[in-house]
């Protein structure tokens, strides 16, 4: 049986019927029926309503005479990504910000929700850091196409035409290997951080362990970076002209 | 020199030999020569990665040092490189989880 955290408990025993039901209604075999939320879903949920909570906050004290601290926070973190994703896109940089920083602020609180006693990083757990890379699949493909339209081929099948179908799947290998590299890269440091951590833990249990966990508060904001920064150079890749 | 070809022969029979040493309790030992390549591979990849990283760190730090003004451009480029350097080793990692794990 899986270790389940308070709050994961909490939601099982309130929620389990329904979100059985839901699962059975989109085919997925449901394992255990009495604890179908895992902790990944559990903490990803806390992430999901601390982050509202803070956008409807910013939304409510949206001033321009008197802008407060919450405002001040939240045009740091977009000024911030506009400024990354202008240096790296260029021109009609605009419209990806929104994506980037909802993407550096999820998985910033996801990495640093770990740090709190009760509570795990949903990030150490493989399949989120996948949902993640697939979303951001899905979306700079999506703007490729929404861009350079049928031209967007032409990416995929290099510079000489009888190289193209050799090209073409070297292609398709390397973008699949960025959803790889993207899970892995997020996955590992986390789950690698947690178990450092957790050695020392058991070697000398007074003082050396923070040094750890304050390793893994860096390794958290600059694996959020390198996520971020990654994504941007690939919409970048995706949604440039080749003249 | 003598001494040398004598050196080198043990060890080629030693190399040979190795299978022997396996060969006696072989579901048992499997899990050790597990640990054991993991302990290895591990270690090269920890090891390769620290010489790469450091290389990029120097050169970042050398060019920084050069052109102080260059600094954001350098410092993602350092992240980036880093991030790509260490993602090899982490790759280590995942793969000797998933195998000692199973």
């Amino acid at each position: 049986m899986p270790e389940q955290l308070a709050f994961t408990r909490l939601l099982n025993a309130h929620f389990a019927g329904p979100v059985d039901s839901l699962l059975r209604a989109v085919h997925v075999h449901v394992v255990r029926p009495d604890a179908p939320i895992s902790n990944a879903v559990a903490m990803e949920f806390i992430v999901f309503v601390l982050l509202l909570l803070y956008f409807v906050a910013v939304r409510m004290t949206l001033s321009v005479e008197k802008p407060g601290a919450i405002q001040h926070s939240a045009e740091m973190v977009h000024e911030f990504v506009s400024e990354q994703s202008e240096s790296i896109v260029g021109h009609g940089y605009e419209q990806f910000v929104g994506y980037l920083s909802t993407l550096a602020l999820f998985i910033l609180l996801m990495n640093l929700i770990g740090l709190v006693p009760g509570l795990e990083s949903p990030t150490s757990n493989v399949v989120v850091p996948l949902g993640i890379a697939l979303v951001t699949f899905i979306y700079y493909h999506y703007h490729g196409i929404r861009s350079n339209g049928a031209g967007y081929i032409k990416q995929f099948l290099g510079p000489v035409w009888w190289l193209s179908p050799l090209m073409f799947l070297i292609e398709v290998v390397s973008h699949v290997a960025r959803v790889l590299s993207l899970t892995v890269r997020l996955y590992a440091n986390m789950f690698a951080g947690d178990l450092v951590t957790l050695a020392f833990f058991s070697l000398i249990p007074i003082g050396v362990p923070l040094v750890f966990l304050s390793l893994h508060l860096g390794v958290s904001i600059i694996q959020t970076y390198v996520f971020m920064l990654l994504a941007t150079i690939y919409l970048s890749l995706a949604v440039s002209h080749e003249h | 020199m003598n001494n040398l070809k004598y050196f080198f022969m043990t060890l080629a029979a030693l190399l040979i030999a190795t299978p022997v040493f396996a060969q006696d309790a072989s579901g048992a030992s499997q899990a050790g020569l597990i640990s054991i390549a993991a302990g290895i591979g591990m270690a090269i990849a920890a090891g390769l990665c620290g010489l790469a990283q450091g290389k990029a760190t120097a050169s970042a730090a050398e060019a920084l040092a050069r052109n102080p003004g260059a600094r954001p451009g350098i410092f993602t480029f350092l992240i980036l490189g880093l991030a790509f350097i260490e993602s090899l080793a982490l790759f280590t990692f995942v793969i000797i989880f998933i195998k000692v794990g199973k």
